[in-house]
């Protein structure tokens, strides 16, 4: 295989596989409580910036794991139980309120760190040959680990307990309180883990990142459209979303350039949001 | 100045670096009584926004530059004051802000150092009616009457270095890379007569959108496949730092050089010591240039601004050059009137941390410097002596 | 009007003497947030009052930026800019228009998909003002418009920004007492129900966003003279963000809110982000605590004092128009009905047909169909077979409005109506539905309309003749009625009622029987009704339709139906 087109290919794996774990933890906790945490791209700029303290003073790279973990769990919980909770029954303003929340912890974080760009060293350098073609290490480290966990999240929500008891939530609250699955506990739990997930792959995606308050914005666009695309809700979804949005935003920039890849992916939302806001794979 | 990066965003407050802003907030019947005997220079760095980590440098450097002119008996006798006001904002915003320093507090002289757009609300607010000296890079082009330029033009930035690079290194082809706007096109301009002058060839040329989330991996894919010899970049910014560790992430740093017209010690920081070998950089002030001026301005520098002191750069160092030009002007002109001031701009001298400079066409002919990077540092390979700004302003 | 025309005074008298009171710097300041405002009160309209989030104002703000700029550049010395200025503020407003048309047409879109298109739309704009250099400059925009010709120094521009933002002002304040700006109030509360009252809802959610896309065009348009730089920043999401916080923050449903958030935020911001740390970071939470706890905003707290001191006296004038000629044909006939809901078969061939004036009953045990026999004729459920003929024509396929407006009424199981209006006000959708023309939904006489059928209800229920009171602040059985009268006065020749006794006591009941009765001959309608209770049937029904799973079971009287076999088999639990 020519390697240029190998290099091609590989770019676009990482794309959407990257690009589907960004949007795991807003599929999750708007699939499972209905709510669209348009935050979700701060708490990847934050696990970003735990990356970039943790090399700041000197810690191994993996320290920024349960650092971000810990930071945007504990956030995510405060945000639950008293903004989100508040708001199950008012979803149109639980949109407004994280989008309010978005701005907060943007110019919060701005605020102690400044608007500058902050660089992240990889933490795995130097490349490796894939059929002919040199690709760098940590890129492909990153399309692995983030194919895993898609993979693992999706057989622990069809195999766990806990995913059965999601699952039951998510077909009918008032049933499943009534048999004693404690719907508020469970709530709040998904809505941290979602957090979590962002926290993670902040961190994974840090190094390649220029790291700045803003970053979180181009993330939870992008996510948003892939939630439109795929079908809210679904975990097909997810995939064939990543897959359309990543995909197309990819091939078309390699083809010809990246304004014309992002109008495209513009275009693209804009045409589901209208003839088929219910995405490619709604949930029944 | 071309914007400092792709990213849109709301402008922000920079903690109080400045001693001199409470005379925003003093009530004008206060500053209003002194004002005949001060001379008002207003400033416009950017406080906030994506140019904000240049602000702290420009504010302190600027800062350095009026306490000696005031230790030195102040601009034709009258002591300096600045009122400091932000260029980072929307251009709106900053052209109010202008109008505001030039009805309600009286300033003399406004300098700048900001992008282009804000340039152009100040040029249109001021109307011309009091100086105004614009000192970061630009792409050339300001005519504007009582507007002084002490920026590096894309002339000044591009023949000499791409001239250099091909006979040194023996560059044949070349893929350009910028931001979608108006800097990277016209010092692409440049670069393109002086690509062909020295025999080179353009094997690629994209813009990718300022104010977008940008990724290079399909740039860099491109032009691993085009592989020329050097490759121009006129990104700024978080583009160009993610341009540049995406570049050496693929490992195209080992064969590609590399020259950015916009990378000074800030940028450079955040691409990092793994992802800056063969990169070089063309600009009129390196904080290693080991002349004597350089010696005796950085060492002031850290006595005035202490310890802590901001990161000196091209970008905050210009602004030292453009209070001193304003002193030049309005001392050879004898006053703030606009008409004497323009007869003065010719043939001005004025002092830069690296010497002196002069002023012709409202532009600056200065000494040029390439430098090459050595992990986070600069190491000057070349120094070009008195270098023609390209601009014919009458 | 008088009331209109002292606020008007006070206003323009207000904006005119301002200048002279902040001089010169903050007028210039002023003109410019001015012009947001106007944009901001384009996000009030459409947010405030019809309920639907724009979070792309800026697209049109943008739009509108650099058509009046590249008009000032290209044709400074001519008249056609005369032409030229209006139409680029206009513009945009026919293109939010037009947009609204497309994406309400047909279906009820959620608000944030509403949103989130816009938003979309938005980042688009951008993108092309951003790429496209050879009209809009790229990234660096247009630079050196001119002024407006004639105008110089910054007083005169002030006037400009003042003069439009009170003519906006002024036209919303008419616009949201108009009962254009009751239509719109209503969908936000009541979709469904404003469409059974005869309006076709897609196009007055794509009036409301086409004004307020006119209204950001108007602040666009005067923004390139003033500013004479016009860059993409203008078409982006924040712009579109703050025009959002402003509106919510100063207050989205009241008049002023959106025009206090604009200036009061943006002139602190601009004054305060210098100067207080953390400044962003403290609007982000207000604007959340907004959000949460105080969704009346800023001017919530204020306007309506001023509400109270301007309301209109009640009362009612003269008669509405009369509703358009009854159809020739009375009756409906549905033949071989299908209806599925995903795999579950909910009509399976249903056949029923009323071809004279009278009461029919409709009864069936639980899940009969019997409201998914109403739902199919109001086209509120795709029908997959078979044939419905209302007055004698096909109707496959016609929306609740159009039937609505050739004489189909409905009334639902639970009340359905407006609860945050007055008893006039939810009166007054009833009798403009089909009756009121453009002109007359623009028109404050609209508000006095009266109607024969009204005035006899309202002797029925004596309760119906406070109109005053808020509607959600009646009991059950009261707005049981409330809704039929609504469903009345519009004078419908074919009348569906669904459960109309539920919940009302033996007293009401009564009542609801007679009124049924009265308005079934005087109409001379055809009146079907859900029923669950015999009592109410045998009084009531001139015949009666049993369903079961989904088919006609029997028809017949009462006596007849009560005999049936058949119906005593399946229809257990009814006191047969």
């Amino acid at each position: 295989m020519d390697p240029i087109l190998t290099t091609n290919v590989l770019n676009v794996v990482y794309e959407v596989s990257t690009l589907a774990v960004v949007v795991l933890g807003l599929a999750v906790v708007f699939g499972l409580l209905g709510v669209m945490n348009l935050a979700h791209g701060e708490f990847v700029m934050i696990g970003a910036y735990c990356a970039f303290f943790v090399q700041a003073h000197d810690l191994p790279f993996l320290a920024a794991v349960p650092l971000a973990l810990l930071v945007c769990g504990f956030l995510g919980l405060v945000v639950e139980r008293v903004l989100v909770r508040p708001l199950y029954a008012r979803p149109f303003d639980t949109l407004l309120a994280t989008w309010g929340l978005g701005m907060l912890l943007r110019e919060a974080v701005e605020a102690v760190y400044g608007r500058g760009f902050r660089s992240v060293a990889t933490p795995l350098t130097g490349s490796v040959e894939v059929l002919g073609a040199d690709y760098p290490a940590y890129r492909l480290l990153l399309t692995l680990v983030s194919v895993a966990l898609v993979a693992g999240l999706v057989w622990w929500f069809v195999r766990s307990a806990t995913g059965r008891r999601i699952r039951a939530v998510v077909n009918n609250p008032e049933l499943a309180a009534s048999v004693g699955i404690p719907v508020t506990a469970l709530a709040r739990n998904t809505f941290v883990f979602g957090c979590g997930l962002a926290a993670l792959s902040g961190v994974m995606l840090a190094p390649l990142l220029p790291v700045n308050p803003t970053l979180g914005l181009d993330f939870i666009l992008k996510s948003f459209f892939v939630l439109v695309v795929g079908g809210l809700g679904s975990l097909v979804g997810l995939i064939s979303g990543s897959g359309v949005i990543g995909g197309v935003e990819s091939v078309v920039s390699a083809v010809s350039d990246r304004t014309w890849g992002y109008t495209t992916v513009l275009v693209i939302a804009i045409l589901f949001l209208w003839l088929r806001p219910n995405g490619l794979f709604p949930r029944t | 100045m071309p914007n400092s990066t792709g990213q849109v965003s709301r402008r922000r407050f920079i903690a109080g670096a400045l001693g001199s802003g409470a005379a925003v907030v003093a009530p004008s019947v206060l500053t209003g009584a002194r004002a005949a005997e001060e001379l008002k220079i207003a400033t416009f760095y950017a406080l906030s926004g994506p140019g904000s980590l240049f602000g702290p440098t420009q504010t302190a450097v600027t800062r350095l530059a009026v306490d000696e002119i005031n230790a030195g008996g102040g601009i034709g006798g009258r002591k300096v004051t600045v009122v400091p006001s932000d260029g980072g904002a929307p251009p709106a915003e900053a052209a109010k802000a202008a109008i505001r320093l030039m009805l309600r507090d009286k300033v003399d002289c406004v300098v700048g150092s900001h992008d282009s757009a804000v340039r152009e609300a100040i040029v249109a607010a001021l109307k011309g009616r009091i100086p105004y000296v614009y000192t970061p890079l630009y792409e050339g082009g300001e005519c504007n009457p009582n507007v002084y330029v002490t920026a590096d033009t894309p002339q000044q930035q591009v023949q000499p270095s791409i001239t250099w690079l091909a006979k040194t290194l023996g560059t044949k082809s070349y893929y350009l890379i910028g931001n979608d706007y108006v800097w990277p096109r016209k010092t692409n301009e440049q670069a393109k007569k002086y690509i062909g002058a020295a025999g080179g060839n353009v094997v690629g040329e994209e813009y990718v959108p300022l104010g977008a989330p940008n990724k290079f991996e399909d740039a860099v894919t491109r032009i691993k496949a085009r592989n020329p010899d050097l490759v121009v970049i006129t990104l700024v910014g978080g583009d160009n730092i993610n341009f540049n560790r995406t570049f050496a992430g693929f490992g195209l740093d080992k064969s590609i050089k590399r020259i950015s017209y916009l990378l000074e010690e800030q940028t450079l920081l955040g691409i990092g010591d793994k992802s800056s070998s063969g990169l070089y950089s063309a600009m009129s002030y390196f904080e290693n240039e080991k002349g004597e001026a350089n010696a005796k301005f950085k060492a002031g520098y850290r006595k005035a601004a202490g310890a802590k002191a901001p990161q000196l750069g091209m970008i905050g160092v210009d602004t030292y050059g453009g209070v001193y030009c304003a002193k030049a002007l309005i001392e050879k002109a004898g006053g703030t009137d606009a008409a004497r001031l323009m007869a003065a701009a010719d043939n001005l001298k004025y002092r830069t941390p690296t010497g002196t400079a002069v002023m012709t066409n409202r532009h600056v002919v200065k000494d040029m410097y390439l430098a090459e990077c050595k992990g986070t540092s600069f190491d000057i390979v070349q120094t070009f002596k008195a270098v023609a700004h390209g601009q014919t302003c009458a | 009007m008088a009331s209109f025309l002292a606020h008007s005074a006070a206003l323009v008298a207000a904006l005119a003497v301002l200048p002279h009171l902040v001089g010169e710097f903050w007028a210039y300041t002023l003109a410019l947030y001015f012009l947001y405002a106007i944009a901001a009160l384009g996000v009030g309209l459409c947010w405030g009052q019809a309920g639907l989030l724009p979070l792309g104002q800026a697209m049109f703000f943008g739009l509108a930026a650099y058509l009046s700029g590249l008009s000032l550049i290209h044709f400074r010395d001519s008249w056609l800019l005369l032409l030229l200025l209006p139409g680029a503020a206009l513009a945009p407003g026919l293109l939010a228009w037009g947009i609204g048309l497309l994406v309400f047409r047909g279906r009820t879109l959620t608000g944030p998909f509403f949103a989130m298109i816009t938003l979309a739309l938005t980042l688009l704009a951008f993108q092309i003002a951003n790429s496209w250099n050879d009209v809009t400059g790229g990234f660096n925009g247009l630079k050196n418009i001119p002024g407006l010709p004639g105008l110089g120094d910054f007083i005169d521009l002030y006037y400009v920004s003042a003069a439009a933002l009170a003519a906006c002002v002024l036209g919303i304040a008419w616009l949201r007492r108009a009962p254009a700006g009751i239509l719109w109030r209503a969908v936000a509360q009541n979709e469904q129900r404003v469409r059974f009252c005869g309006f076709a809802v897609q196009n007055a959610k794509a009036a409301v966003f086409g004004i307020s896309g006119a209204l950001a065009g108007i602040g666009g348009a005067l923004y390139a003279p003033q500013q004479s730089l016009v860059t993409p920043q203008l078409c982006g999401f924040i712009l579109s963000a703050d025009l959002v916080i402003w509106a919510a923050v100063g207050g989205r449903s009241t008049l002023y809110g959106p025009v206090a958030g604009a200036v009061l935020i943006g002139i602190l911001t601009a004054d305060l982000r210098d100067e207080i740390s953390y400044w962003e970071v403290i609007l982000a939470a207000i604007f959340i605590v907004v959000v949460l706890y105080f969704r009346q905003g800023l001017m919530g707290f204020v306007e309506p004092w001023f509400e109270r001191l301007w309301r209109r006296p009640a009362g009612r004038g003269r008669d509405g128009p009369d509703r358009p000629v009854a159809p020739s044909e009375a009756g409906f006939a549905l033949d071989d009905i299908r209806v599925r809901m995903g795999s579950v078969s909910i009509l399976e061939g249903l056949d029923l047909a009323v071809d004279r004036p009278g009461i029919y009953c409709l009864i069936g045990p639980n899940g009969a169909g019997k409201t998914s026999c109403f739902n199919a004729m109001t086209g509120e459920m795709p029908v997959r077979g078979g044939q419905i003929r209302i007055f004698g024509r096909d109707r496959a396929g016609a929306t609740a409005d159009s039937l609505s407006r050739i004489g189909v009424g409905r009334k639902f199981q639970a009340p359905s109506l407006f609860p945050e209006f007055t008893v006039a006000e939810n009166f007054n959708i009833g009798l403009w539905g089909g009756r009121a023309r453009l002109p007359d939904l623009l028109r404050m006489r609209s508000h006095s309309w009266s109607s024969a059928i009204l005035r006899e209800a309202q002797t029925r229920f004596p309760f119906l003749a406070d109109e005053d009171r808020r509607a959600g602040d009646l009991s059950h059985g009261q707005r049981q009625i409330l809704e039929l009268v609504m469903v009345l006065i519009a004078e419908p020749r074919l009348i569906l009622l669904d459960e109309p006794s539920a919940g009302l006591s033996q007293a009401e009941t009564r009542e609801v029987i007679e009124a049924i009765r009265w308005v079934g001959g005087r109409l001379d309608a055809c009146t079907v009704i859900v029923e669950h209770d015999m009592t109410f049937v045998r009084e009531l029904a001139d015949r009666v339709f049993v369903l079961h799973q989904g088919r006609l079971l029997a028809s017949g009287t009462v006596a007849e139906i009560q005999a049936d076999e058949r119906v005593r088999a399946v229809y257990v639990g009814a006191s047969a």
